[in-house]
């Protein structure tokens, strides 16, 4: 009852005009960064930063979680339209949701991805109503020992499970922590890993680092592809049949379920959801050979737990302060810019400030709903713009960015510095999710660590002392074991997979 | 690809060697407790020893066959890919150096116009308004509307 109060109050802040708008904006935003090919939601949310410095700590959050979700449900549009996923979740909907339009089905199609997505994401934000407070009350009976666990426990699931070469990704995992140590020591105050460089001591940025790993990063990718632009797909209606809905209901459910499910998970990452609702799917069907051939349930399971996961995904970062993804990272990231530090105390000290994002979210979905169904013509317009373009957009928003934040032309430097090494990296297959995640943990995980050892005398024993941090410490050695020595038919999850 | 791993591996156990080094200069443990220097120095030896057991396993990897497709075994761009690249980031490292003494409206409509030409577009016209609208258009959306300030550069423009 209380949330219930709360979310009533939440409502009546985001239902204002200028919330409102900023929702919308946002949604827009998102829409159009995910279906631009390329541009994933992480690249987006982070080269969109900059559009919130002058926003209010409320309405910046509102605005870049709806580009989170925008851009998840963007990435449909072209999945669909030219079968190129517009970001990596949407690659299960390209299976049956081309075949369709390939039958002069899009409009069915795209119909019902967005039905589900509003039914998935409205679904897992009233149960992400239910289980958020619950789960920062638990989290505020928590010390400094359980957060450390807690911290390794999400960075370990990430890494388990976001990378395909374990030992490269504990090591980016490793990186991503010595860079957050450069800068002024967290407890003592003493300068580290400085070198008298003054731009140095507050660390080192993590928005200029986002842009540099993800926006400049991804342009070099593209451009050494001589990526032009896409084609333009035929589109009729938007809306899909009686019959088709009635097809979609079940999937729209077990979507859901799957999609929250999984997004409570760190580390799943937005992909796994998607795949495993399809194959549901295909299992409990009477006609599973339909599926691969334009089958409506395919594309409404798949873009069902797609949204599902991206709500859900909001709890542990809300209640915990852990992000499960790169995306959340950044999302991490933009509520420590605003001076918000997302967790447990944060339903204690900032409850109109949660609550009016939560209430924001459901307002997003609608407003997703809505912009999504008649405008699809236009978004599918967007492929026609040439890479050249493009390019220097994203480029200008990168520089604005980076530079915008502290004024200064060295986080330009930097940014330009990491998006040439997420380029080298990118090539090597080295994972750069856990590196984002340790850089944005690394502070917290660091200030717990020695907080714990000082009350303890410097003795790591206190860590047998407390069950739940010895719990936690103990998922990361269980999943980490378990998959240093898995059978082979359990491989990580690959794109490739599903292809 | 295995080269270029083992190299990029090698680059991330001499870092971690740095830190470790680093981080010995700071005061690993003080009468409060933990000092500076224990976290990092924990974390640079956790990161050598990964490198180390991952160089070892990169090394064990089949080598790539002879018959392999360059493609497979190149890591950096090369030809069009390659100038592409290398037009983006010489353009990005310049318009930083330029917008400190020009500003961001003069350094960004050079920018922008030079690198969608080094990207394949030729019709000037299209080129001229986009360079405008990047650079002043956008200029004038941050810092009126959006209250984000950019770099004037020595002479104010």
């Amino acid at each position: 009852m209380e949330a219930l109060g709360h979310l009533l109050q939440g409502f009546a802040a985001a239902l204002t005009p200028g919330y409102l708008l900023y929702a919308f904006v946002g949604c827009m935003l998102g829409t159009l960064i995910g279906v631009l090919p390329g541009l994933g939601p992480a690249a987006g949310t982070a080269i969109l930063i900059p559009l919130t410095f002058s926003l209010d700590a409320t309405g910046a959050i509102i605005m870049l979680c709806a580009i989170y979700y925008g851009a998840m449900y963007g990435g449909t549009i072209t999945s669909v339209l030219i079968n190129v996923p517009g970001e990596a979740a949407s690659v299960v909907t390209c299976i049956d949701g081309h075949q369709m339009a390939k039958q002069g089905r899009a409009g069915s199609a795209l119909g019902i991805a967005a039905i589900g997505s509003f039914v998935g994401g409205t679904l897992a934000t009233v149960a992400l109503v239910a289980v958020a407070m619950p789960l920062a009350s638990l989290a505020l009976k928590f010390g400094p020992a359980e957060f450390f666990a807690l911290m390794v426990a999400g960075l370990c699931l990430v890494v388990g499970l976001a990378g395909n070469n374990m030992m490269a990704a504990l090591l980016m995992t490793v990186i991503g922590l010595l860079f957050a140590m450069i800068g002024v020591d967290p407890v003592r105050g003493a300068p580290r890993f400085t070198f008298g460089v003054e731009e140095l001591y507050d660390g080192i940025g993590f928005v200029p680092v986002v842009m540099g790993l993800f926006g400049v990063a991804e342009l070099l990718l593209a451009a050494e592809k001589r990526q032009t632009h896409m084609v333009e797909a035929e589109l009729k209606s938007w809306m899909p049949t009686r019959q088709e809905c009635r097809q979609s209901v079940g999937a729209i459910g077990r979507g859901t379920v799957v999609g929250f499910v999984l997004g409570l998970i760190p580390g799943v990452g937005a992909i796994v959801p998607t795949f495993m609702a399809y194959v549901l799917e295909k299992r409990v069907s009477k006609t599973p050979e339909r599926f691969g051939k334009g089958a409506i349930e395919g594309v409404a399971s798949a873009e069902t737990a797609n949204n599902a996961y991206a709500n859900a995904s909001m709890v542990p970062l809300l209640a915990l302060g852990i992000p499960s993804s790169p995306t959340i990272a950044v999302l991490m990231g933009a509520f420590i810019v605003n001076g918000i530090t997302p967790g447990p105390f944060l339903f204690k000290e900032q409850p109109a400030l949660v609550w009016t994002v939560i209430a924001s979210f459901f307002v997003g979905n609608a407003l997703l709903l809505i912009l999504n169904l008649p405008l699809v013509g236009l978004w599918a317009k967007l492929l026609k713009i040439p890479f050249s373009y493009m390019c220097a957009g994203v480029l200008i928003f990168c520089v604005i960015g980076a530079y915008g934040l502290k004024q200064s032309l060295f986080d330009v430097w930097v940014m330009l510095g990491f998006g040439i090494l997420g380029y080298l990296l990118r090539k090597l297959d080295f994972p750069i999710a856990p590196a984002i995640l340790a850089l944005i943990l690394g502070p917290m995980m660091e200030r717990s660590l020695r907080t714990t050892l000082e009350i303890s005398g410097g003795s790591f024993a206190i860590f047998l002392d407390r069950p739940v941090a010895l719990a936690l410490l103990a998922i990361p050695v269980i999943v980490i074991g378990f998959l240093l020595f898995k059978p082979r038919s359990l491989a990580p999850l690959r794109e490739s997979d599903i292809e | 690809m295995r080269q270029g791993r083992l190299v990029a591996t090698g680059a991330m156990l001499a870092f971690c060697l740095f830190a470790l080094w680093q981080s010995l200069l700071l005061s690993l443990t003080d009468r409060l407790g933990p000092g500076p220097g224990f976290f990092p120095f924990w974390l640079a030896l956790i990161g050598i020893v990964l490198s180390l057991a991952l160089l070892v396993s990169i090394w064990r990897e089949p080598r790539p066959a002879t018959d392999a497709s360059i493609e497979e075994v190149r890591i950096l761009p090369h030809g069009w890919g390659a100038l592409r690249c290398l037009a983006i980031v010489g353009l990005l490292a310049a318009v930083t150096i330029a917008m400190e003494f020009v500003g961001f409206r003069l350094a960004m409509l050079v920018f922008n116009a030079a690198l969608v030409i080094a990207l394949g577009e030729r019709r000037w016209w299209i080129i001229a308004v986009f360079a405008v609208l990047g650079s002043f258009g956008v200029y004038y959306l941050f810092t009126t509307w959006l209250d984000v300030l950019l770099p004037t550069g020595q002479f104010g423009i």
